[in-house]
């Protein structure tokens, strides 16, 4: 499909092009032949492991040392300052070599057979430890949230170029005729906003859509207050029979055919997203799984539940949001980061464990890749004074050496990959860059990530730009 | 006599030899000795770069008297005759260099300017008038038609008939203006039978502020403008709107595009005005005029940057000099220059070192925050500023009030938005402390008016390539300069050392604006052309380089940019020229008539306009038409930016609902969408929907997508909803309980036509079931409201 060059550039001046393409997929089974469709399913190029993602995206960069890397040394030079041999690194509010290290007020045990080390902030997700993989040692260079959220979201830490997920769905199109590809689940606002999950250059059909908790899920997708459900399917019959009569004239204009189906599509979203959120359907086990009605997880819990519903329903890509800046709080612990952590962890924790195992259950773990991990770790020395004052006992930033984990999608679980060195504040030992992260992904996902290709400005871009090594994908796969 | 013709020929040659020796050594000794600082530096007004401006001369006078040497100011300067010493200083010329410019100027002072090296790239030679085939056919109307209708036969192709009047005033309207034409206005064109009522029609357009708001959101566009810096702070530009204002101000007044050009890149350098302001309290009008030029160079303090410290010193300036670089070549040249920052242009004759010297002309340039009105009305402002500091006195109390309520009640989390659990005594407080905070700043006027505009830092500092881009690899050492394929022109003089006032941007305005800089006019009229088309001539109006589309119509592309300037750069003019011809009137039809059914077989997408394309209405034309039919349109031009309420569902994601302050004027939520405020880490749903662009980077062409949430944003938002309220309204207003009435009337204004007998009968039969708002809802959804045909 990419490797067509006359895609390019149909879609890329896709004025008529673009509702051409769209027609095809919005009249259903009718004709979607794959080479002139954006939206309908395509068969991936290349074989693949994954089929859906589910992406679990702890916002405001949560703790690797306190949670997935634990790192002695640093508790034994705990309010001391860094030993020179660490060198120095640009953070965004500290200077690093006058801070002191910060020890983990967090104990960690092994679990599994693997015997995987994981700290007791997650004793929930601890039970499935053989079942992911924890990579150590990810790195990029963005030490501040945008920068970071950039990087991991867009592949590249200015703004303007488009999400992972509408990357995926331009390579691999949508399952479902009824729900968008790719939908985003946010708990509020995000540190750089909407960019994250838009299609920056890539059509608007591309990007995220997204899903809220409540009465009114997706955005206009419920009926207005002041008209029925028969004055509103009267309205759609009429609409119908004028625009097909403006079409008769114009039949050629496929952009006009794209329109009228465009509506019955609307109104089948409209009808299927209330049916979707509806989690009163589910029974009572699986609502404990994740947590949903007990106040502390109930709402990131409901999140993950939806998350696994929208997989069911052919969703291609679905990003789960913890903390948001417009409500409770993230994850970006400069102030009492234990403390922090202990709060927020115990929000994720079991709804995280419950998607692991519903998915196991239903067979769809196989197929879906769950992947969990912040916009950076944070600093193995403290972000402000050590004793007393609400600053102190905090962490900054650290895109240099951090952890993310993923599960399912053919990843063999139990594994460590990579190590940071001994403060835990540098990828020492196999480096994952987030290019190498991402052209892994894609390639679990059946795409080749120096193929995935869009024409803008004058050349051709790609998520991983002129980046990005799939080694990782034999060593997550393999045992 | 023939011997005599002979020796006559024979010294004809000589002399035409010694006449173009004598010029090339002239050139030689004035271009290392004299153009340093009289060349585009034109240090006292003069530039000895070209004969005609040596004859201009500078603040004394022309420089040179062909002819005569001796009455020849720069000979006697060089000669050191007078008081006046060229070059200053010790320097003086050696005595073989002062008589060769003796010889040069005694024989006249030949000079020819120099020649452009062409390249071959067609986009880079000068644009040259083609000649315009007679035609016979009695479709073309004049030089445009027939140069169409030549490149269409060549295709096989016959252009489509003419649109009807119906057709081609809705087509008029929402070209120029964006808005739907108003039935009394169908019916007076309607009516009109003069021979020239299009012309009349399009001058009208032309005439009303309601173009400028139209056009300057197309420039908009292509400038990559936001009135925030994106990124996780996401800064408020505060004066962005004024660079806005100045936009849709330019094309009201028609100013000439060339000049449009100088102003945003280099207005400081060109009508060097000082910011000083007078002590008195209207500022002179040259000084007025000066600083609205100025406000164009706001181009460049538009773009998107991260405020937080992402970016340090040095790294800053580099993005902030590949934005403009950037900025430059989208905008003006229609060239992706941006590649050649980490390596040489792999398609495009632009080297990485070209991308530098180009960076360079930023160099001593920056963007700063200054005053826009008189010394005495800083004093009258600030004056009142005692008034603003005891507003914030009274609203720290009003925190500190919050904070306790707040205290006492932390157990319970809190819904965003939902209200503290006050006393009474609280309330009341709340409600006191709230009026005073009121009348502080109703007394206290807002800051005086200031804009964000380039300016010169007090050093210049080196310029470097920097190897892949990266701020911190400096390479070689570069002086500012053009690309090499694109006619570099002469080189920019500077003194020596860093304490000079750059005049690079100066040296760059005048080199893009040349008559014979080849991409100039053709990348705008291709604008133009797809302002009226739908599609560029060239498709990628971005992109006139090696990647980009060949033009459709060559010839044509080449007409019309010689039209622009022979025009004197007014877009106007390209309006009338290009909305006059038949090629504009042409329906949009793909089967019109059987002369052109083969049409549809040879050339399905329309890539050779053999007729109009039909459009669908760009996000801010869906909202304003919206807006519009309802009657509820506010016409007001200008300002800050308009911030409307927002649904708790259509805010999700945004970082931080205090940067949202909604307008506190309702009357503002109705006004045009090229004021409503743009956002770049939040674009407004009901506009993004409709693919309005992300401001990122300079947007050539929108896309014009068809998905399901555009169906769920005109059938089931707060925003139609309340407008096909108001449009019943407006009916009922109108009309009274007249229903056959209200559908006639309703069909006029949104589709700018009466319904025919089998529309009318279905509407009717609906409104019978349904609400006369379902009924407005209705037009707006329909497929002949959001495209023109």
């Amino acid at each position: 499909m990419w490797t067509d060059p006359t895609r390019r550039d149909f879609l890329s001046r896709s004025g008529l092009g673009f509702g051409s393409v769209a027609l095809s997929y919005l009249l259903g089974g009718v004709s979607r032949a794959a080479s002139t469709n954006p939206l309908a399913a395509r068969k991936p190029p290349l074989p693949a492991t994954v089929k859906n993602v589910i992406f679990l995206f702890m916002h405001g960069g949560p703790s690797h040392l306190d949670t997935f890397d634990p790192k002695p040394l640093i508790n034994q030079l705990d309010g001391k300052p860094v030993p020179e041999s660490f060198g120095d690194v640009q953070l965004q509010f500290s200077k690093f070599r006058e801070m002191p290290i910060l020890g983990s007020r967090r104990t960690f045990a092994r679990y599994g057979q693997s015997g995987m080390e994981i700290s007791d902030l997650f004793p929930h997700l601890a039970q499935h430890a053989d079942s992911i993989a924890v990579i150590r040692s990810m790195q990029h260079d963005g030490f501040t949230h945008t920068a970071a959220l950039n990087w991991l979201n867009n592949g590249w830490p200015r703004l303007g170029r488009p999400s992972f997920g509408s990357w995926v769905v331009y390579g691999l199109g949508s399952e479902s005729d009824s729900l968008p590809a790719f939908v985003v689940l946010l708990e509020g606002g995000i540190k750089s906003g909407p960019p994250v999950y838009g299609s920056g250059f890539l059509p608007a059909a591309y990007q995220g859509t997204v899903l809220r908790n409540g009465p009114a899920p997706i955005l206009n997708a419920r009926r207005p207050d002041g008209i029925s459900s028969e004055g509103q399917r009267e309205l759609l019959d009429n609409l119908k029979w004028f625009n097909e009569r403006h079409l008769e004239s114009r039949a050629d204009d496929s952009n006009l055919a794209a329109r009228i189906a465009s509506y019955e599509l609307a109104f089948r979203m409209q009808m299927a997203v209330p049916e979707l959120a509806d989690l009163t359907k589910e029974t009572e086990a699986t609502r404990r799984l994740y947590g949903v009605d007990d106040r502390r997880t109930s709402d990131f819990g409901s999140r993950c539940l939806l998350a696994r519903r929208l997989v069911e329903r052919g969703v291609r890509f679905v990003q789960v949001w913890s903390g948001s800046t417009t409500g409770t709080s993230d994850w970006d612990g400069h102030k009492q980061c234990d403390k922090n952590h202990v709060e927020i962890a115990g929000r994720v924790d079991r709804p995280i464990a419950g998607l692991l195992a519903d998915l196991k259950s239903r067979g769809l773990l196989d197929s879906t890749l769950v992947i969990w991990g912040g916009e950076f770790g944070r600093t193995p020395t403290s972000d402000g004074s050590l004793n007393g004052g609400g600053d102190s006992l905090g962490r900054d930033h650290n895109p240099y050496g951090f952890t993310i984990w993923m599960a399912g999608g053919g990843v063999r679980g139990g594994k460590v990959i990579g190590r940071t060195d001994e403060i835990g504040l540098r990828a020492v030992e196999d480096p994952v860059h987030v290019h190498d992260l991402h052209a892994t992904m894609l390639r679990m996902l059946g795409l080749d990530h120096e193929k995935l290709t869009y024409f803008f400005q004058g050349r051709d871009f790609r998520l991983t730009d002129v980046h990005g090594n799939t080694d990782l994908v034999k060593r997550l796969t393999r045992s | 006599m023939r011997k005599y013709a002979l020796m006559m020929t024979a010294l004809l040659n000589v002399l035409v030899f010694q006449h173009a020796s004598a010029q090339t050594a002239a050139r030689s000794i004035l271009q290392s000795n004299c153009m340093p600082c009289h060349g585009a530096a034109q240090m006292s007004g003069l530039d000895l770069r070209t004969r005609e401006a040596m004859l201009r001369g500078g603040k004394r006078g022309p420089s040179i008297a062909p002819g005569k040497a001796s009455d020849s100011i720069l000979y006697k300067a060089v000669a050191r005759e007078g008081a006046l010493q060229m070059p200053p200083g010790k320097k003086a010329l050696s005595a073989s260099e002062i008589a060769v410019l003796q010889t040069w100027i005694d024989a006249g002072a030949a000079f020819e300017d120099a020649q452009h090296e062409e390249s071959g790239w067609w986009a880079f030679r000068i644009p040259r008038r083609p000649p315009v085939p007679a035609t016979t056919s009695t479709w073309a109307t004049g030089e445009l038609d027939r140069l169409l209708e030549e490149g269409l036969r060549k295709q096989g192709l016959s252009p489509a008939p003419l649109a009807d009047r119906h057709t081609l005033i809705r087509r008029a309207y929402f070209d120029l203006h964006g808005l739907p034409p108003d039935p009394a206005e169908i019916d007076q064109f309607l009516n009109d039978k003069s021979p020239n009522a299009w012309a009349k029609l399009i001058d009208r357009l032309l005439e009303s502020p309601r173009y400028g708001e139209r056009w300057g959101r197309h420039w908009l566009d292509v400038a990559r403008y936001a009135d925030t810096g994106g990124y996780e702070t996401d800064v408020y530009l505060a004066h962005a709107w004024r660079y806005r204002d100045y936009v849709i101000d330019s094309f009201n007044q028609d100013k000439p595009y060339n000049t449009f050009v100088q102003e945003q890149i280099a207005a400081d350098e060109i009508w060097p005005d000082d910011l000083e302001l007078d002590g008195s309290y209207d500022l002179p009008k040259q000084k007025q005029l000066n600083l609205a030029r100025r406000i164009g160079t706001g181009l460049f303090t538009i773009g998107p940057m991260a405020a937080e410290s992402t970016f340090f010193g040095g790294q800053y300036r580099t993005e902030w000099q590949a934005d403009a670089v950037d900025t430059i070549g989208s905008a003006f040249l229609g060239l992706t220059i941006g590649c050649a920052r980490c390596h040489d242009h792999k398609f495009d004759a632009i080297s990485q070192r070209d991308y530098y010297r180009m960076a360079a002309l930023f160099a001593g340039s920056e963007d700063r925050e200054v005053p826009i009105v008189s010394r005495m009305g800083i004093y009258e402002y600030t004056r009142y500023q005692t008034r603003l500091r005891s507003a914030d006195e009274l609203k720290a109390k009003l925190q500190r009030l919050d904070a306790d309520a707040r205290k006492r009640d932390s157990a319970n989390p809190r819904e965003d938005g939902e209200p503290l659990p006050y006393t009474a005594e609280e309330r009341d407080q709340r409600e006191t402390l709230l009026r005073q905070i009121g009348q502080a700043y109703l007394t206290a006027p807002k800051l005086y008016a200031m804009a964000n505009l380039l300016v010169h830092s007090d050093r210049v500092p080196d310029s470097h390539v920097l190897i892949r881009g990266d701020f911190k690899q400096k390479g070689e050492k570069v002086s500012p300069g053009f690309p090499a394929a694109l006619n570099s022109g002469p080189e920019i003089v500077e003194p020596d050392g860093n304490l000079f006032i750059a005049q690079r941007r100066k040296a760059l305005a005048e080199w893009i604006t040349a008559p014979d800089q080849p991409l100039l006019a053709r990348v705008m009229v291709n604008r133009i052309w797809q302002g009226h088309f739908g599609e560029g001539l060239v498709a990628t109006p971005n992109d006139f380089g090696r990647q980009g589309e060949p033009p459709a119509h060559p010839k044509l592309l080449e007409w019309l940019a010689t039209e622009f300037a022979a025009g004197n750069y007014s877009v106007k003019n390209m309006h009338r020229v290009i909305m006059q011809s038949s090629a504009y009137r042409m329906t949009s039809l793909a089967r019109p008539s059987n002369a052109t059914m083969a049409n549809a077989k040879i050339d399905p997408n329309n890539r050779y306009f053999w007729r109009m394309n039909r459009r669908r209405l760009e996000a801010e034309a869906v909202r304003d038409a919206v807006l519009y039919a309802a009657g509820a349109l506010h016409g007001k031009m200008g300002g800050p930016p308009i911030a409307v309420p927002l649904t708790k569902e259509e805010r999700s994601g945004m970082r931080d609902f205090s940067q949202w302050p909604v307008s506190s004027d309702p009357a503002d939520f109705d006004r045009r969408s090229v004021y409503l405020m743009v956002k770049r880490s939040f674009r407004l749903p009901m506009l993004e929907t409709f693919d309005a662009p992300d401001s990122s980077f300079s947007c050539a062409r929108r896309e014009a997508s068809t998905v399901a949430p555009q169906a769920l944003a005109l059938l089931n938002s707060e925003f139609t909803m309340k407008q096909a309220g108001r449009l019943a309204a407006r009916l009922q207003r109108e009309h009274g309980g007249n229903r056959g009435a209200w559908v006639e009337a309703g069909f006029r204004i949104t589709l700018g036509r009466a319904p025919d007998h089998e529309e009318r009968a279905k509407a009717q039969q609906f409104l019978e079931r349904n609400s006369l708002p379902n009924l407005c809802l209705l037009w707006f959804n329909l497929s002949e409201f959001l495209y023109v045909d």
